[in-house]
């Protein structure tokens, strides 16, 4: 998912024919008081970061005068808001707000989905729990689309009457159009405000895209380069992600955990539920991790097992792949001794657990000949044989260890 | 009998020039399965392994009639492939591919649904019925060693955990009449409880076991059939991902389909839901041949 951030997706909207307030986005204080100044009035200041709930986090801020929107964007510029550090800031001009509708679109397991309410605002699950009648919800048929009659009746529903109605409809369906051709997974709009003329303005606005998209979207490099990266406070973490951001084809992730055995498995369930047995097993995982196919370019794995290995407090690795027999073994055992060489590891006091087979095995069984602590185990081994052992190895090594 | 494919099913294969296209299609063959051709645009003519390659499915029908296609085009290609082969009436259709965009999902579910076609996954490792015929990657090299012919159908989420449980099964002497690797995605074609329906229906189907992972109500809705009587057949159920309940909500692990939502799709609930209906939920691998030899000597039946 690339959550795009506003000033972009509003540029996008406004190039759409779609009713969105005048803004531009600025880096520096003397920008946005510029930016104020030329619009004259009231003007809301936004963190241009790729998280929600900025409103509550202090990221809109609201400046009557030019000089103020510079104040406010010296506050804003280099702050961090939910692990992402401010870099550039919207300056919007503030619409006169009559009523606060709430719009969106997105998928669940059965397809896309829009959800009208009556009721907009910053806490819309709050609202939608207070008020359920206020709320539609209604699946869209991808065949049919959402037609502005279908979408005027959601809005009916949810209690709206008059001439209103009209153009909640044809913006909604609009809406959807452009949900679609974006290939985007949600689109929010709160509020969909009404102004001081009773006209509809999108005034917040969120959009994520569909990443498995990017192929047929050139126009999201940007997107992609600003946001796909989270700021996260561990640097193994990030690292990885930065990989996996940069080279495309499979997935790679690394999440660290508190305990002490690496997992090295692979995207699916075999991965999950290893998880689960080592727990059950009593071993504690230092990580999760997600490893692409082997097809996918090797410095994705390679990132992954580096990041395992930098973690100080991982003591043992269980490399757990299920029985699919596709892909190869031996290139995955290539990369990980390729690793353990490179960081100078010393197995005889890392113990590794591998239960891996496939094409290339007994290449693989080969290369690890001599290398003390690397436990390859036989065909007949289960996922559960494999955890077993790697718990048994660590905690022998606690107790030699003391 | 079996579930969605048997021996005599005749197999399009739509990309069949692509690389893994083509070493599937080795594999297949040499497993006995019936594929009669092949679809890549623009290399009609030619012949993979023996198969003749069309340019369009419609072409491929007129000279080499299938009664299920499986689709190895790359993400961005499938949703056109899908259209083409509802187009031209097949009605079972295969798609491997991972990574479609959520926009094309949807919009080749809704048409399958609507044309009454079969459509199983996306990012499908295939379906295997032992002995008779296989679509797709699974099994891969030696199927013979994964999978034995019998009386267990599988449904699994996850391509790669269908192999263990077929393996496990295989090792207590016990056989599969299809297994079916659903696809790991939020949205899929056909859902678990279809599966389940169908293996209800086929009188060489004993019983039945399910994997399951947090994300989607795959789970629930079968879950929901058995409690309603419409799947009586004993269901035993293996749930991965309950470790997720314990980190904080927005971490990802798994597939897309992972992502907990809601505190429905999480695995905990997924098992609490199926024993409630009175599935049996193993907590590992080994206890699925356990619970199985329980209730198949109950029912009196041999196993395999």
């Amino acid at each position: 998912m690339i959550r795009q951030l506003e000033d972009r997706t509003k540029a996008w909207l406004r190039m759409a024919g779609l009713p969105v307030p005048d803004g531009e986005s600025v880096d520096t204080a003397i920008g946005a008081a510029a930016a104020a100044a030329r619009m004259g009035g009231d003007v809301i200041l936004k963190a241009l970061v790729p998280a929600g709930r900025r409103g509550k986090g202090g990221g809109v801020i609201r400046a009557a005068t030019p000089d103020e929107a510079g104040a406010v964007a010296e506050g804003l510029l280099g702050r961090v808001l939910g692990s992402y550090q401010v870099n550039r800031v919207y300056v919007e001009r503030a619409v006169k707000i009559r009523t606060e509708l709430y719009l969106a679109f997105l998928f669940d397991h059965n397809g896309a989905k829009v959800i009208v309410s009556r009721n907009g605002g910053v806490d819309i699950e709050a609202i939608a729990a207070a008020d359920e009648q206020s709320l539609v919800t209604h699946s869209i048929d991808p065949i049919k689309g959402l037609p502005s009659w279908q979408a005027l009746d959601l809005w009916r529903r949810t209690g709206i009457r008059g001439l209103l109605l009209r153009d909640l409809g044809a913006l909604t369906s609009e809406l959807y159009s452009r949900f679609t051709d974006r290939d985007a997974e949600l689109l929010e709009i709160n509020p969909l405000a009404v102004d001081g003329n009773g006209h509809l303005v999108l005034v917040g606005t969120m959009l994520a895209l569909d990443a498995n998209a990017k192929g047929r979207h050139p126009e999201w490099a940007a997107d992609y380069a600003e946001t796909a990266i989270s700021a996260s406070q561990n640097p193994r973490e990030s690292k990885v992600a930065a990989i996996d951001a940069s080279i495309p084809g499979g997935e790679c992730r690394y999440v660290e955990l508190d305990g002490d055995i690496g997992l090295l498995v692979g995207g699916g369930g075999a991965g999950l539920y290893q998880h689960d047995r080592l727990l059950a097993a009593g071993g504690r995982p230092a990580n999760h991790s997600v490893t692409p196919p082997v097809g996918a370019d090797n410095r994705k794995l390679k990132s992954v097992i580096e990041a395992i290995f930098d973690n100080p407090r991982t003591k043992a690795l269980l490399v757990g792949f299920n029985f699919a027999q596709m892909a190869r073994a031996d290139i995955r055992v290539r990369t990980l001794l390729e690793v353990i060489d490179e960081m100078g590891i010393d197995t005889s006091k890392f113990p590794i657990v591998i239960r891996l087979f496939g094409a290339g095995e007994d290449e693989a069984r080969a290369s690890i000949a001599g290398r003390a602590g690397i436990h390859y185990l036989p065909r007949v081994a289960s996922l559960d044989d494999a955890i077993r052992l790697v718990v048994a190895l660590v905690a022998e090594q606690m107790s030699t260890t003391g | 009998m079996s579930i969605l494919i048997d021996r005599g099913t005749r197999i399009l294969v739509q990309g069949i020039t692509g690389g893994q296209a083509q070493t599937d299609t080795e594999r297949a063959l040499r497993y006995g399965a019936r594929i009669v051709a092949g679809v890549t645009p623009g290399r009609g003519g030619e012949a993979v392994h023996g198969v003749p390659v069309f340019d369009t499915v419609a072409a491929a029908q007129r000279n080499h009639p299938a009664d299920a296609s499986i689709v190895y085009t790359p993400p961005l290609a499938v949703r056109d492939a899908v259209l083409e082969a509802i187009d031209s009436t097949l009605p079972l259709i295969v798609v491997t591919a991972e990574g479609v965009p959520l926009h094309d999902i949807a919009y080749i579910v809704a048409a399958a649904r609507a044309n009454g076609v079969q459509l199983v996954g996306c990012n499908t490792n295939g379906i295997i019925s032992p002995g008779r015929s296989r679509i797709g990657g699974i099994g891969g090299v030696d199927p013979g060693e994964i999978y034995a012919p019998g009386r267990i159908g599988i449904c699994s989420r996850s391509g790669g955990m269908s192999a263990e449980l077929a393996r496990t099964l295989k090792m207590a002497g016990l056989g599969v009449s299809t297994c079916v690797s659903m696809g790991g995605d939020s949205m899929t074609g056909m859902r678990m409880v279809e599966f389940g329906r169908l293996f209800e229906q086929d009188p060489e189907t004993e019983a039945i076991v399910v994997f399951g992972e947090p994300g989607t109500s795959n789970e629930q809705e079968l879950a929901a059939a058995i409690a309603a009587r419409e799947i009586t057949k004993p269901v035993v159920a293996l749930i991965a991902g309950v470790f997720q309940e314990n980190y904080p909500p927005g971490q990802s692990f798994g597939h897309a389909a992972a992502l907990v939502r809601a505190v429905d799709d999480r695995a905990t609930a997924k098992k609490r839901a199926l024993s409630a209906a009175g599935a049996m939920v193993a907590e590992k691998l080994d206890d699925i041949p356990v619970l199985l030899s329980r209730c198949l000597r109950t029912r009196n039946v041999a196993a395999v």
